[in-house]
């Protein structure tokens, strides 16, 4: 009962209204992603209450992997990259005419994928806490590599990139007094930095600057609709639903899971659900030319991904994505640390989160049916006005958390490097979550180490950390493994012939 | 070629950071020291940067191959062109540091409003507007609801309307 009156109250409710809305905004322009909303949102939460700061960052990030379907139908524009993987199916059937029947798809999928998902972190979390209990040094140790080692493997493109762009995540968090000698690292005789590098004008820079240069550096926005929409929203809903129900569970399955796996968030959960949607389909020739069926599968995935990335945040304070990297941060701001005993402490805390997450996607319905009507309102906000306020609130924002002009630099830097990284195609969730991840790593092992006076072997001691362990290898060697079996299976299929 | 480029400064920045991390104090009681981490990511920029080099030049000379093989579009690599307005948000940045002291923070947010909206082609009038409602209002929430000391600036001498 607790948890319920923690989120029931005037406060918490006018929050997840005004998040609702600043998150159905910003997916549906494009340009501005989820992380991005989530990003700006951060200077705000800092001035929150625990609960109505994580629900603002819940309902944020729900409505904006939604609405980033407006402009991907409208426009054939993905709003948020989540929305990328279906995005040619949607703006072919509203080229039909049928834009509104496939937001009102999208709308319902998105909303059961996050209660999907929802519900999957509740039955799952409180088991796995239980077992989290038992974890020491050496366990969190090996969790967090595996995290790391994750967000390499399962990033989109280049493997040497993503390891590149992780370790410099992993060199921004070794800024700071050196947690067992005491010893300054990268401070270049700045105080500012002594307590280690501040994660919101790093998280700011990294997510809001960057785009915000990609925007300025790109050629200026002309966005015109030209669909035509006459059709109802829900009209069909139930229709489509009865026929594509097995790619409904699936979708979101596959979301809850790809986004549980760190380093993938909502974008991949919907670029693998639509490929295994396509594959296992009776229709897959019509994939691609407008079918409903695809969407369902990415639509649902892409939520459930969202509620999917908690499970490792709140078990184990492993991030499962850009998004709970950052909610990871703010938690530890306000001096909640993730991990088991937040199941377990009874202040109902961990409850009231799970409130929020259902009545965030609950509210998605009245919400994303206002937005879907006034989508042309939305897609045609111009950027060029909008861009200036972001940047404006981002400086604003990063000197509020400590009231220093450093933080605006590190901003500054960071978004830069963020920027030239992105240009070159170096994926961007890897150094979040190195920036998180990398001082648990090394706070373990250095701890580990000087509790069995440095014997490495200890880490393969106990029977849950070995297991941990030969994941790890398995999972890096795991590239020389499929060269090794596809190599064989080639040799084999040549001595047949 | 940009990834040559990106491979060799990644080098550079393994070898410095390594280089830097040698001077870290270690404490003979403990068997790894503070330098071990920024070490090993340096030796990971290294090899990382090493191999995204080797990767990218080994890439070009297949390129080259097939275009003397008559395929050339395997060999043609779209260069996107980045725009020198990309540096706008920086310089914004750097002139708010730079200025804010003195002209005050809202009169500092207005002023890189305005002119990066009249830089896109607003039209003067909404620009003037926007900017000026947008940055009163950010400046509200800040100063007056979250309590944030934003300068005030030298220039208007905390001669700011009392809502604020």
């Amino acid at each position: 009962m607790n948890g319920v009156g923690l989120v029931l109250n005037f406060d918490t409710i006018l929050v997840i209204l005004a998040a609702s809305l600043f998150g159905i905004f910003v997916g549906a322009v494009p340009g501005l992603t989820a992380t991005m909303a989530v990003a700006l949102l951060v200077p705000l939460t800092f001035y929150m209450d625990t609960i109505p700061a994580i629900a603002a960052i819940v309902t944020t990030s729900a409505m904006a992997i939604f609405a980033g379907d407006i402009p991907g139908t409208y426009l054939n524009i993905p709003g948020t990259p989540a929305s990328a993987a279906y995005v040619g199916e949607s703006h072919a059937l509203a080229k039909k005419g049928r834009a509104r029947e496939v937001l009102g798809i999208n709308l319902v999928c998105s909303v059961f994928g996050g209660i999907f998902g929802t519900i999957i972190l509740i039955v799952v979390a409180q088991s796995l806490a239980e077992v989290a209990l038992k974890f020491s040094a050496f366990e969190y140790f090996w969790l967090a590599v595996l995290g790391l080692s994750c967000s390499i493997f399962i990033s989109v493109g280049s493997r040497t990139k993503a390891f590149l762009s992780l370790l410099f995540g992993i060199l921004l968090s070794t800024v700071g007094l050196d947690m067992m000698s005491g010893a300054p690292r990268f401070t270049f005789g700045v105080p500012d930095l002594m307590a280690g590098i501040n994660f919101i004008p790093v998280m700011i820079g990294m997510f809001a600057l960057n785009e915000l240069m990609g925007y300025y550096g790109s050629k200026s926005e002309k966005k015109t609709i030209s669909i035509v929409d006459n059709d109802s929203v829900f009209h069909n809903v139930p229709r489509h639903i009865k026929r594509y129900w097995r790619n409904l569970l699936r979708g979101s399955s596959i979301g809850t899971l790809i986004g549980a796996l760190p380093g993938a968030g909502a974008d991949i959960a919907a670029w693998i659900s639509y490929g295994v949607g396509k594959g296992r389909s009776k229709d897959s020739a019509k994939y691609g030319t407008g079918h409903i069926e695809g969407i369902v599968d990415a639509s649902s995935a892409n939520n459930s991904g969202i509620s999917g990335a908690w499970v490792p945040a709140l078990v184990f304070g492993i991030p499962g994505d850009s998004i709970t990297a950052i909610v990871i941060g703010v938690l530890y701001m306000k001096g909640m640390n993730p991990g088991p005993t937040i199941f377990m402490d009874g202040s109902g805390l961990i409850y009231a989160l799970f409130i929020v997450f259902i009545l965030a996607n609950l509210m998605m319905l009245p919400i994303g049916y206002m937005a879907i009507r006034l989508s042309k309102l939305f897609i045609l906000t111009p950027s060029r006005v909008l861009m200036p306020i972001i940047l404006c609130f981002c400086i604003v924002g990063a000197f509020a958390i400590n009231n220093s002009v450093v933080d605006i630099w590190l901003m500054l830097i960071v978004g830069l490097v963020a920027y030239l990284l992105a240009v070159n195609g170096f994926p961007m969730a890897p150094a979040i979550l190195g920036l998180v991840l990398g001082s648990v790593v090394e706070n373990n092992f250095m701890s580990a180490m000087l509790r069995t006076g440095g014997d490495l072997t200890s880490f393969f001691a106990r029977p849950i950390s070995a297991g941990l362990g030969i994941a790890v290898i398995l999972l890096w060697c795991s590239p020389l493994l499929i060269k090794a079996y596809r190599y064989q299976k080639q040799k084999s299929e040549r001595a047949s012939l | 070629m940009r990834d040559v480029f990106a491979g060799i400064g990644f080098m550079i920045a393994g070898i410095v950071t390594i280089i830097t991390a040698q001077q870290f104090p270690t404490l003979p009681s403990l068997q790894y020291g503070p330098s071990l981490f920024p070490s090993l990511v340096g030796g990971g920029f290294c090899i990382g940067g090493a191999v995204l080099t080797l990767n990218a030049l080994w890439q070009r000379r297949k390129a080259a191959v097939q275009e003397v093989q008559g395929n050339p579009t395997l060999a043609a690599s779209p260069s996107e062109k980045m725009s020198w307005a990309m540096v706008l948000p920086p310089i914004a940045i750097v002139f708010y540091i730079l200025a804010s002291d003195y002209l005050g923070a809202m009169l500092t947010i207005t002023i890189i409003m305005f002119l990066l909206m009249l830089l896109r082609k607003t039209k003067i009038h909404v620009a003037l507007v926007t900017s000026v409602v947008m940055s009163s209002a950010i400046y509200f929430i800040f100063s007056h609801y979250l309590l944030i000391p934003l300068p005030q600036g030298v220039l208007l001498g905390g001669s700011l309307p009392w809502i604020f």
